[in-house]
């Protein structure tokens, strides 16, 4: 025996465990128990966990067994699809990234144009000259257009039109 | 106590999930499964509600540590070993539910215990050593419970309690004698100290 354990520790356990603790078990080791700290200690605290573990057994609700394998089953497969769905998921992010791109640059190159038009349209005074002066600009802005960059800003923007829905519907549609 | 019928959302659900079948792999069959937890469940729920004194969060973690060891990927060189893995998942299940929700430690309530009192006799002394127990597991620390609980009630070795805790087995002896020294010091109600 040491200061940690008791040779006796066993024979409480058992006595305790087969209920025989302490009213039908050996007068020695009742009396091992009335002098043993360490025993005593193990007494208190066995035959208090033993009294609970049986209550919490009684007590005890658990799920059947095919519903845990069902859930288990279907946390599985969700956890698979959403990893097989992940490089989908970041091609679309790359798509809807080139289309917002695309659409920023074209409001780039468009908007200095626009810009001069709107601020000819507010110098003129009446309407009708506002009129011919917006036109003249525009007719202005064609020409002096190379008319291949115009085909480009054409093609971008109507590339842009229809990307950009595309994208945003497959980006926001996995949710 | 939940219902453990399906609903209709989780029956939908069960229809709407993609993914095929060997998409993903458990350690063993449904058979298999179904022997295994019907061997083990009642005590690894036992065990959760005793060391978090919360049967509604066993309720939860008992169906996390099941799918963790489902999808476990070990070898085991005998039931018990199985068993152990399956008490470990569950003990570091709740230190991160203690660590992530700040989870403190709530006694069960004893099962209708102002009826008992009333009663008297056996089930009103059965009533307040439950009691006494389950306030004196609150002034534990989380792993004092942890060991005590699987050495006095659910009867583990050092061994068994070493593997189910992550814990080296020489140093069990000493750890568990310690938590014992405190418990039964607060179940006389501190009159020694610890």
């Amino acid at each position: 025996m040491n200061a940690t354990e008791c040779r006796r520790e066993q024979d409480v356990l058992d006595a305790i465990a087969a209920g025989r603790w302490p009213d039908r078990c050996d007068a020695e080791l009742s009396a091992h128990v009335a002098g043993c700290a360490i025993c005593a200690d193990v007494v208190a605290v066995a035959q208090a966990f033993r009294e609970e573990h049986d209550a919490a057994w009684r007590d005890a609700r658990v799920p059947p067994s095919g519903r845990v394998w069902w859930r288990a089953e279907m946390r599985a497969r969700q956890e698979a699809a959403r990893k097989a769905a992940r490089p989908i998921t970041v091609v679309q992010g790359i798509a809807g990234a080139c289309a917002a791109g695309i659409a920023a640059a074209l409001i780039g190159i468009i908007w200095p144009a626009v810009w001069e038009s709107l601020s000819a349209v507010a110098a003129l005074k009446g309407v009708k000259d506002a009129f011919d002066a917006g036109l003249l600009q525009l007719a202005a802005l064609s020409t002096s257009i190379p008319p291949q960059i115009l085909l480009s800003l054409g093609i971008a923007l109507a590339a842009a039109i229809v990307l950009m829905p595309l994208a945003l519907y497959f980006v926001f549609s996995e949710k | 106590m939940r219902d453990w019928t399906l609903t209709d959302v989780e029956r939908l659900a069960a229809t709407s999930v993609a993914a095929p079948v060997d998409a993903y792999a458990f350690q063993m069959d449904e058979e298999t499964f179904r022997a295994f937890y019907e061997r083990t469940a009642r005590s690894v729920w036992v065990y959760l509600s005793r060391i978090t004194g919360d049967t509604q969060a066993a309720d939860d973690l008992l169906q996390e540590t099941y799918y963790r060891f489902l999808r476990a990927e070990r070898a085991y060189t005998s039931d018990a070993h199985r068993k152990n893995y399956l008490f470990r998942i569950a003990t570091n299940l709740v230190r991160d539910a203690r660590r992530r929700h700040h989870m403190t430690y709530v006694p069960v309530p004893a099962e209708d215990e102002a009826g008992a009192l009333q009663t008297g006799g056996d089930a009103a002394e059965q009533s307040v050593r439950r009691t006494d127990l389950a306030r004196a597991m609150a002034q534990l620390k989380p792993r004092e419970r942890d060991l005590l609980w699987l050495a006095y009630a659910h009867g583990s070795s050092h061994q068994e309690i070493a593997e189910s805790l992550g814990l080296k087995t020489a140093s069990i002896k000493q750890l568990l004698f310690r938590a014992r020294r405190r418990l039964a010091t607060l179940l006389r109600g501190g009159e020694r100290s610890a």
